[in-house]
């Protein structure tokens, strides 16, 4: 299937007329929302994050670009947790229609590295700072 | 493309190692969670309450905890507009805006369905709202990547 059509799947229109299946116990379909939610708001979070370290934490001393290194990816980041949730919740209610096994999702996995990569970029910045 | 068995609301997924030695016993409690499923769509519960207890078994407890995620979602919003107005007004104040759209729109989740526990019957525009959502927040956080490399700071703002 070519990414066009891929694309075309996740439009709200798509998902709405998707008749394959049965409608699922709406306890299943409230826990996916709300895990959509959930995710949303981990979006939401890093945008303050990114947006709070580059605009109002002081400057490092020593690393002029030190703020900017570590808002902007976090920032960037939530965008992009913004869409892939939503891609989750159409998979998730896509299997749930059918019965079939969750999808695998590599979205927890992709946010703990990045925080911990982040982590790690804030505490050399921060040692740097401190040595000069 | 791997999958993961299909746990029940509140339950993760079982890890690797114990999969082969469970196989049997998952396999049971599958059988009995689909048919406990079959059966509240009828009935809006499960069969076995022990096991989901009274939070899990009753739907419009679960539709009232979805209304509540939504209300803090609107609220995560009304908090980076807060953030955002620090740094830049206008975009502070769209983002402030948006916070009251989103709650509105968790209420459609919950006008939509009779008190009780009975079955609610499902918002038609589920999708359309979620999508909204996603494209909203992917909007906000490109206009704060913007606001973050091109606004002026207010450096010591948190010291």
């Amino acid at each position: 299937m070519s990414w066009s059509n891929r694309l075309a799947l996740l439009l709200p229109g798509a998902v709405a007329n998707d008749t394959g299946g049965t409608e699922p116990d709406p306890r299943f379909t409230f826990a996916n929302e709300r895990t959509f939610l959930a995710w949303s708001r981990t979006a939401l979070a890093l945008v303050v994050a990114g947006l709070a370290i580059v605009q109002l934490l002081p400057p490092f001393p020593g690393v002029p670009f030190g703020r900017h290194l570590l808002g902007v990816p976090l920032i960037a980041l939530g965008a992009v947790l913004a869409v892939v949730a939503y891609t989750e919740w159409v998979r998730n209610q896509h299997a749930l229609r059918r019965g079939e096994p969750m999808p695998k999702s590599n979205v927890p996995w992709i946010l703990a590295a990045t925080i911990t990569g982040m982590a790690i970029i804030s505490a050399i910045v921060l040692l740097i700072s401190a040595v000069r | 493309m791997t999958t993961r068995p299909n746990p029940p609301p509140g339950e993760g997924a079982r890890p690797g190692p114990d999969q082969g030695r469970d196989q049997g016993r998952d396999q049971g409690r599958d059988q009995g969670r689909d048919q406990g499923r079959d059966q509240g769509r009828d009935q809006g519960h499960s069969q076995d309450p022990a096991r989901d207890g009274p939070e899990e078994s009753i739907a419009g407890l679960a539709q009232e905890r979805t209304s509540l995620a939504w209300t803090r979602t609107a609220i995560a919003f009304a908090a980076l507009g807060g953030v955002v107005l620090k740094a830049n007004v206008v975009t502070g104040l769209i983002i402030v805006a948006v916070a009251p759209v989103i709650w509105h729109l968790g209420r459609v989740t919950l006008g939509t369905a009779p008190a009780g526990d009975r079955l609610p019957a499902m918002p038609v525009a589920g999708a359309t709202r979620l999508f909204i959502i996603a494209v909203t927040i992917a909007g906000v956080a490109l206009l704060c990547l913007i606001v973050a490399i091109f606004g002026k700071s207010v450096p010591g703002a948190l010291r």
